[in-house]
């Protein structure tokens, strides 16, 4: 028995050892690019809570457009090949996910990623080991990187712009807020107040609530007596679809409603039960189901022909995931033919005035990694979100209009 | 009887040697996923020393690792002299302490009831590192400094791998002890008939909070160690499906010993690195494998090994 008991002790450590020495294969090779293929993937949820928009982003956004850039023979004679491994939103996952990729399948680069917390994660690790991290599908604004770029306009900035629209351009004075008592309830309400401050105005009234709470009748009916002429909501879409019921319940009519964020979505009207009508929120991309727009329409089509994802429903996740492997292969075409990471880098940033035909035309530099800092703003009108204003940014302070 | 006892020392030995050398045999992402592996081990060996050893029923264990993890990382931001065993043992004795305070009224319970409040426990845990945002970042993550000791700072994988092991392979020593004296018989006893354990003289109370303590020591150890291995922490990693995969680990590599806690550590990580690419199917494989197991090994595999090892005698 106690010859046994070592004996499978010392075995189990050898099969360990074995296990890892043959089944893992550290073959050094360059990184993802062979003289006809480039490899690159991401950790993403393919299971809980953003199962949804990963799954959607990647298979119907990343492969769709991946897959009809191979069907034409790639991208300087060479195909993209993929890779993808499961994180569930959790951190840990990612992080391990991240190292696989980097140094198992050893790919070019890291490619929309998504989620603040599995996101940031690997941001040190990736950072250390001059991998490129492109365009993660989250919100918190990352600069100073070589390598990398973010994507769409970071949650302080689509505050300031949507509080600038409302002094400015609206005209309103008496702004309040409801907000989540969290980091990213912060990250919207902070840039609103100093917004305000530069006009010499103040948040008339500001209500929190924790996250997950059910109840916001309270913080409905003291915004509502506080006589506004605008709400912003800084919420999740539950949150945000109780708030709006409440509302509704209260006879609280006289207030403009603006949703924030992530919150300017289909699901969000979806789930309020049809009394979202007339809310106004932030959009950062032509409406997916519904633009008639060329490049909108030509997703469509590529969603529906090479999407990988039993729902083609067009949504605004697949449409980040095929506009963003799009911009990753403007990147790979001026690279050339003889591609590293730095050179891809350089190329990433000579893009300058990229006409895309979705969002306002990208340009990169030096300094400046970020895709999209805009956005225009829409209005609930039979349940769907329709624009009541052109694409704006904000040059030093001041809303200025841009052509699409 | 000596002679059996030298080979087992030896055997050890040389194990622990081929552990220690492998690193320079082996590419980066084998090494990180080894030292995962050994944090889980730890945490396993903790969860089974409560469950397995006195019959107690943890599903939040996830809790213990993030007290384990948070303590480690706030100490090592704030107080960067303190070397990182002493941070770990703090990180450790906390958790064990609230694991001591959680076993006082929890040992009131049975069965199903003592699942749900260490249920509740991990969730409890997961809230509060959420909500008490100020100091823990909340949702938004906390970026874990690198571990060090004095001036040797512990900022590659490798390096890493040389403080997990050792972390591991002492600790699991000491439950090796731990359950062959006679607290472990208590433990053994209270498994296997609560009335005859007291009949004997076994105090219930005292051995089942020590049973919670010294098991949510190990998992505020080994949550040190996931910090300083990850790097940055956010409530979403803390979960209860977490929890429940280390349940699984035990069930898996047999409840009430040891090797077991290791070998269930082993193949559940495994599996779930095999499965990790196949996406989709990931889930619905890994539940699969965890039902037939329970059918055809419901004493896991080290009570596998012992019953045919049984009936071949």
């Amino acid at each position: 028995m106690q010859k046994f008991k070592y004996l499978s002790t010392f075995g189990l450590i050898v099969l360990i050892a074995l296990f890892f020495a043959v089944a893992v294969n550290d073959v050094n090779a360059e990184v993802g690019v062979t003289d006809n293929s480039i490899l690159v993937g991401c950790s993403n949820s393919f299971s809980g809570p953003l199962v949804y928009p990963g799954t959607q982003l990647v298979n119907n956004g990343l492969e769709a457009y991946i897959g009809y850039i191979n069907a034409q023979g790639g991208v300087n004679g060479r195909k993209i090949l993929t890779q993808y491994y499961d994180d569930g939103y959790k951190p840990q996952n990612a992080v391990g996910n991240t190292k696989r990729l980097v140094e198992q399948d050893k790919v070019f680069a890291i490619l929309a990623s998504q989620g603040t917390g599995p996101v940031m994660a690997t941001v040190k690790y990736l950072t250390q080991n001059k991998v490129p991290l492109l365009f993660p599908f989250q919100g918190v604004p990352l600069s100073g990187q070589k390598t990398i770029f973010t994507s769409f306009t970071p949650y302080p900035n689509q505050s300031e712009l949507v509080v600038t629209w409302l002094v400015k351009i609206k005209g309103f004075k008496r702004i309040g807020m409801l907000y989540q008592d969290d980091k990213y309830g912060y990250t919207f309400r902070d840039p609103a107040k100093k917004t305000l401050a530069k006009y010499g105005l103040k948040l008339i009234a500001a209500e929190s609530y924790k996250r997950g709470a059910k109840d916001l009748s309270a913080q409905v009916a003291k915004l509502r007596k506080a006589n506004l002429d605008a709400c912003l909501l800084v919420a999740t879409p539950p949150p945000g679809a109780t708030f709006l019921k409440e509302a509704h319940k209260q006879g609280w009519k006289n207030t403009k409603i603006i949703s924030s964020g992530p919150l300017t979505d289909e699901k969000y009207i979806n789930l309020s039960g049809g009394v979202g009508e007339g809310v106004w929120g932030l959009s950062l991309w032509p409406d997916p189901v519904h633009s008639q727009d060329p490049a909108v329409i030509e997703y469509r089509k590529i969603v529906d022909k090479y999407g990988k994802d039993r729902d083609k429903t067009p949504n605004r996740y697949s449409l980040y995931g095929y506009f963003y492997a799009k911009l990753f292969v403007e990147g790979l075409k001026r690279a050339g033919k003889n591609v590293t990471r730095e050179s891809y880098i350089a190329a990433l940033e000579s893009i300058k005035d990229w006409e895309n035909g979705m969002v306002p035309p990208v340009s990169f530099s030096g300094s400046d990694h970020l895709t999209q800092n805009s956005g225009f703003m829409v209005e609930v009108q039979r349940s769907v979100f329709r624009p009541i204003s052109g694409w704006l940014t904000l040059k030093e302070g001041t809303l200025t209009p841009l052509k699409q | 009887m000596q002679q059996s006892g030298k080979w087992k020392m030896l055997g050890w030995i040389a194990a622990l040697i081929i552990l220690l050398i492998l690193p320079f045999f082996l590419g980066k992402y084998s090494i990180f996923l080894l030292s995962l592996l050994a944090i889980y081990a730890l945490v396993s060996l903790g969860l089974n020393l409560l469950m397995g050893y006195t019959g107690q029923i943890a599903c939040g264990h996830a809790g213990f690792l993030a007290i384990g993890a948070y303590v480690t990382a706030l100490v090592t931001a704030n107080f960067d002299w303190l070397p990182c065993p002493v941070t770990l043992l703090l990180a450790g004795t906390i958790s064990g302490m609230i694991g001591f305070l959680l076993g006082i009224p929890i040992l009131r319970l049975k069965g199903f009831y003592i699942a749900m409040a260490t249920l509740a426990f991990g969730v409890v845990v997961s809230e509060i590192i959420l909500q008490w945002s100020s100091l823990t970042g909340g949702d938004d993550g906390f970026s874990v400094p690198t571990a060090r000791i004095g001036s040797f700072v512990f900022d590659s994988d490798f390096k890493l791998f040389y403080l997990i092991i050792p972390v591991t392979v002492i600790m699991t020593l000491l439950a090796k002890n731990l359950v062959n004296g006679y607290i472990g018989r208590a433990f053994i006893a209270l498994r296997e008939s609560e009335v005859a354990a007291q009949t004997i003289g076994v105090d219930l109370a005292k051995y089942k909070t020590i049973a919670f303590a010294v098991s949510a020591f190990y998992t505020g150890v080994a949550g040190g160690l996931f910090a300083f291995l990850i790097t940055y922490l956010s409530p979403d990693a803390f979960t209860i499906e977490l929890s429940i995969d280390f349940i699984a680990m035990i069930v898996i590599g047999g409840m009430g010993s040891i090797l077991g806690s290791i070998i269930g550590a082993v193949i559940l990580t495994g599996m779930q690195q095999v499965l990790a690419g196949l996406l989709d199917l990931q889930v619905l494989i890994f539940g699969l494998s965890l039902i037939i197991f329970m059918i055809f090994m419901p004493r896991g595999i080290v009570g596998m090994i012992y019953d045919l090892k049984e009936r071949h005698s």
